[in-house]
């Protein structure tokens, strides 16, 4: 095992129990749970292999599933971003020669922050969604998918500034 | 075949997508049917010890909210305790639907003391939480006195440690009654005076309240007979007793309010 396969295990470690242990029990304002494992999403290696990759969105959020009760609704919505991936990193940072090796590679801001937005905004939408399972619910839905995509937003940009400091020194 | 196996390799990323979605799927249903899956009982199991830890160091810093909110459902409780203590004062009681006219509030002790011969407390509620005058202050296993006088937030409470405080008790398993006060020295001894000769006793029967005061309920358990010996002369017992719970080491009471005490002091007063 190499250095790079061991860091990534050792993050997916992380974040599965800063997410269970932590961040589930956050509850800012009573119901606002950040997800911020989606770090780890944001993190992995643009051009790896995109069959790997799907298999582990798909691991890491039925780990997330497996240790809070929550039924599906991770696995879902975590596998399907990660199978959109390619995708919204297209979207955001433009055409293939502009694409970055990986998320922290990159300096510019506007397309960082677009390409969390998107991929943090979608995962959120497709979680509430399946939590509550229900048209009639629409409202609490997006409501929820706001409030816990800015909070996400904001924890992932935080983290991802220590993990570039941490790297670079 | 190659073909098939050809397109297989191509689209392998949808088809792996497709596949785990599915299997997702599954998952979620299986979780809205009414068995849980066996797959969640494992979760559960190894997710039980991982919170363990966090939740015994999260509940520590809850004890306190936990202790009110207990305090809140006892005081529910202790009301309909007290109700059903009363059955057995008002006999028909069980067919007809019976007043009780004795309503519960919580309070804490700030400030209580044992060392003199006449002992005061102050307790966290006064005339803005509804205490008035004369109500009695309890806790589950005893009574600690009546509140004597009331500021806007704060109530003195003369202290049963107060040998002018008498209260009216008699005996769980007869009718006999007396008088309780204290013996001035240790805050558990106290004495019972003034029960009839005829009346059965023996060393551990429980004493209770009498209900013949109107300021506590019939029944509300106080202590137990350590000693008693009988005074021929007279023709009374005296009666040594141990409290349930030492008066000085309370936090938490119980104030009541005899809401009809208006009406049986008028009626004390008419009498010549």
């Amino acid at each position: 095992m190499n250095s790079s396969s061991l860091q990534l295990v050792s993050m997916f470690v992380l974040m599965v129990l800063l997410q269970v242990m932590l961040f589930n029990n956050l509850q800012l304002f009573g119901f606002i749970n950040p997800m911020v494992y989606l770090f780890f999403i944001i993190m992995y290696r643009f051009e790896s292999d995109q069959t790997l990759f799907i298999l582990l969105s798909f691991i890491l959020g039925f780990s997330i599933d497996f240790l809070s009760q929550s039924g599906g609704a991770h696995s879902i919505a975590t596998l399907t971003i990660g199978f959109l991936r390619p995708l919204l990193i297209r979207n955001a940072f433009g055409v293939t020669a502009e694409i970055p090796t990986s998320f922290y590679n990159d300096s510019r801001t506007l397309n960082k922050t677009i390409f969390l937005a998107l991929i943090i905004s979608i995962h959120h939408l497709l979680y509430f969604s399946f939590v509550f399972f229900n048209w009639n619910a629409i409202y609490l839905i997006l409501k929820n998918t706001l409030l816990a995509s800015v909070f996400s937003l904001i924890l992932i940009a935080l983290l991802s500034s220590f993990y570039k400091k941490l790297n670079d020194s | 075949m190659k073909r098939i196996l050809n397109a297989l390799v191509q689209f392998r990323n949808p088809i792996l997508y497709l596949l785990l979605l599915g299997l997702s799927f599954f998952f979620l249903d299986n979780k809205s049917s009414f068995h849980q899956s066996q797959l969640e009982k494992y979760g559960l199991y190894v997710s039980q010890n991982l919170y363990r830890v966090s939740h015994q160091i999260g509940n520590y810093f809850q004890l306190k909210k936990i202790n009110e909110k207990l305090l809140q459902e006892n005081k529910a409780l202790k009301e309909l305790e007290l109700k059903s203590k009363g059955i057995p004062l008002y006999p028909s009681a069980l067919k007809v639907k019976r007043r009780f006219p004795f309503q519960v509030k919580t309070a804490h002790i700030i400030k209580n003391s044992f060392l003199n011969q006449q002992n005061f407390l102050i307790i966290d509620k006064g005339a803005e939480d509804g205490i008035k005058e004369e109500m009695a202050v309890i806790t589950d296993r005893g009574i600690i006195g009546i509140v004597k006088s009331v500021s806007n937030h704060y109530a003195s409470v003369i202290s049963i440690l107060n040998q002018d405080l008498k209260i009216n008790v008699r005996l769980k398993n007869s009718a006999a009654f007396g008088t309780l006060s204290w013996k001035g020295k240790n805050p558990i001894d106290f004495q019972v005076e003034d029960v009839v000769m005829n009346a059965q006793l023996e060393k551990g029967d429980t004493l209770i309240t009498g209900g013949m005061s109107s300021y506590f309920p019939l029944g509300i358990p106080l202590g137990k007979i350590s000693e008693f010996e009988h005074d021929i002369q007279s023709g009374y017992y005296t009666i040594s007793t141990e409290l349930f719970e030492d008066p000085s080491q309370v936090y938490y009471v119980y104030v009541i309010e005899n809401l009809d005490q208006k009406e049986i002091n008028e009626l004390k007063n008419e009498q010549p």
